[in-house]
């Protein structure tokens, strides 16, 4: 167990560590200001987001009683680019200044938030009601998906050209290409709302024994579901307000570190975190590489390895 | 102080009342049985006591107070429960699930770890420790589960059907385990359809057994007296034959929904 987290923490940081070195660097000057400006910040920025999105991920399986829950799967990765979209689109139209002004990310983030909250809290009640089976659940999280996405087609089609190449990019998946702005912004959210899950990782503990006998135990259930989903929703929000929707990662990240470690939330909720980090660099190095001369967004490898993913797990645990 | 004292409760939910008026009351180390038919209101009675569901009117006291105006903790320090349903969804082990019974303590992770081995070996178990709750036997978990209870340290165990779905060697095992858990003092309130199978738990004489019909008390008396089996054969419904004067009354074993 303890070899085993190690390894995983090792392999992380090799990832991590390696990354902006990968692929080779020009010669001289230019490639100490891509390594600096470009491929540090980024591998950076892989680090908060994946972690993140990855430990969000961990307690939603948890708040929702449903392993197959996560940002992605109960539409709070939808509802927050929806709103982040709105922001980019009809941002700079209402004078507000747009992404692409550089000024909003605080703007972009707030209305990722509001969006996420709108389209998590009906899920949630849902999951709270107690009569809700396993599926519907992530039926009701692909309902509101699929609704906020077509809201979020129709966004983009009363776009002009400017704001609809930003928010085509964006709403890819990709991790920001220049510099250590965006980094610093995403810090005072990521930090503090990594720190308040941790926190909850005893009460997570108790929810694992069923709802009521956690209530029985002292956990205030209702406070620590409204809470968790609440700070979760701003984490995702967050990362969705600077790199777009990056699918699945929310998902993925916990499955392997429960297969490699076990359910115990002491074990897993760190160490998503960690493995997450270390998972979304991967994956952008990957984009990065795969491809020569052209970078895949994030996105596309996340969602490309996330989808057959959840599809075996739902196989499996329909066996089960 | 009574462990818990309801007086005229009532709770009702979708203009239907599940309780209606009922007053009762359990003494620290008390055995109460609650006894009724599908739907009579057991288990909004025992919500009702640790505050899950607010009382349309009368009060409930869980040792001394307000269970809506304690802190989870502070709930949690005066009285367990063993819901009905309670699957652990996730293969956790059972040392963990006990351990994470400790939530009420401030404590060091290596101090709940000796509290939940400690519980285990009290119900025999320690040797489940490290298998996962979900590759248990229906019996193994609920000696876990009562585990969790004595790791949690609570004066009052409320158990719900705490023997459905085990085969007959297990019920009587944790009924047994249940009444050695009494005798070292805690109070006991168990919500069953099966009044023979607490004999196993022993000391029947020191055991109260309440009748709950329609969310009222349809009586409130010991399993040693004389009226039982007539009173349980009123309130399911059904034929009832004592034996030996002990409350034995075989035709309802297995009167179910």
């Amino acid at each position: 167990m303890k070899a085993r987290v190690a390894m995983l923490c090792v392999l992380s940081a090799a990832v991590i560590v390696a990354s902006p070195w990968a692929g080779g660097l020009p010669d001289g000057e230019l490639g100490h200001w891509v390594l600096v400006e470009l491929r540090i910040p980024r591998v950076l920025m892989a680090v908060v987001v994946g972690g993140v999105l990855s430990l969000v991920g961990a307690c939603f399986q948890t708040i929702f009683a449903n392993p197959l829950a996560a940002p992605s799967t109960v539409g709070t990765t939808a509802g927050a680019t929806l709103g982040a979209l709105m922001a980019l689109v009809l941002g700079p139209a209402l004078g507000l200044g747009g992404y692409a002004a550089g000024v909003s990310l605080p703007l972009t983030a707030l209305a990722a938030f509001a969006g996420a909250l709108v389209v998590s809290l009906p899920i949630a009640a849902v999951a709270a009601s107690g009569r809700a089976r396993v599926n519907d659940v992530l039926l009701a999280g692909v309902a509101v998906s699929l609704a906020a996405g077509a809201l979020a087609t129709g966004l983009q089609y009363t776009a002009d050209q400017a704001a609809l190449q930003t928010a085509v990019l964006w709403s890819l998946g990709h991790l920001p290409q220049v510099g250590y702005r965006d980094l610093l912004m995403l810090l005072p959210f990521a930090v503090p709302v990594c720190a308040f899950l941790l926190l909850q990782t005893r009460a997570l503990n108790a929810l694992l024994g069923g709802e009521q006998r956690a209530f029985s135990q002292g956990v205030d259930v209702p406070r620590v579901r409204a809470l968790t989903l609440g700070m979760g929703a701003l984490g995702v929000a967050a990362c969705v307000a600077v790199c777009g929707p990056i699918a699945f990662v929310g998902l993925v990240v916990p499955h392997i570190v429960r297969l490699a470690l076990g359910p115990n939330r002491r074990v897993m909720l760190p160490m998503s975190l960690v493995t997450g980090a270390g998972f979304l660099a991967a994956c952008d190095l990957g984009g990065r590489l795969i491809l020569p001369g052209r970078e895949l967004p994030v996105g596309v490898i996340t969602a490309a390895l996330g989808a057959p993913t959840l599809v075996w797990l739902i196989v499996r645990g329909s066996r089960a | 102080m009574t462990a818990l004292n309801l007086t005229a409760v009532t709770v009702t939910a979708r203009g239907r009342a599940l309780l209606d008026g009922v007053s009762l009351s359990l003494a620290p180390g008390e055995f109460l049985a609650l006894i009724g038919p599908n739907g009579a209101g057991k288990t909004t009675l025992i919500r009702a006591a640790l505050g899950m569901v607010k009382p349309a009117s009368g009060k409930v006291h869980l040792a001394g107070d307000d269970p809506r105006a304690l802190s989870g903790r502070e709930r949690a320090a005066r009285a367990a429960w063993l819901p009905q349903t309670g699957a652990v969804i996730e293969a956790v082990s059972a040392l963990e699930l006990v351990e994470a019974a400790r939530f009420r303590f401030n404590e060091s992770r290596a101090t709940s770890r000796e509290a939940a081995q400690a519980a285990l070996a009290r119900v025999r178990a320690g040797a489940l420790a490290a298998r996962p709750v979900t590759q248990l036997s229906g019996g193994e978990q609920q000696r876990v589960a009562l585990a969790a209870m004595i790791a949690q340290q609570a004066p009052l165990l409320m158990l719900d059907e705490p023997a459905n779905h085990l085969d007959p060697a297990q019920q009587i095992a944790t009924y047994r385990l249940i009444g050695e858990l009494w005798r070292e003092g805690r109070a006991v309130l168990c919500v069953t359809h099966d009044l023979n199978l607490l004999r196993h738990a022993g000391d029947c004489a020191r055991m109260r057994v309440a009748g709950l019909a329609d969310g009222r008390v349809a009586f409130d008396t010991t399993m040693a007296a004389a009226a039982l089996p007539d009173r349980v054969a009123e309130l399911f419904g059904v034929r009832v034959s004592a034996r030996d004067g002990v409350i034995l009354a075989e035709d309802i074993s297995g009167v179910g929904p």
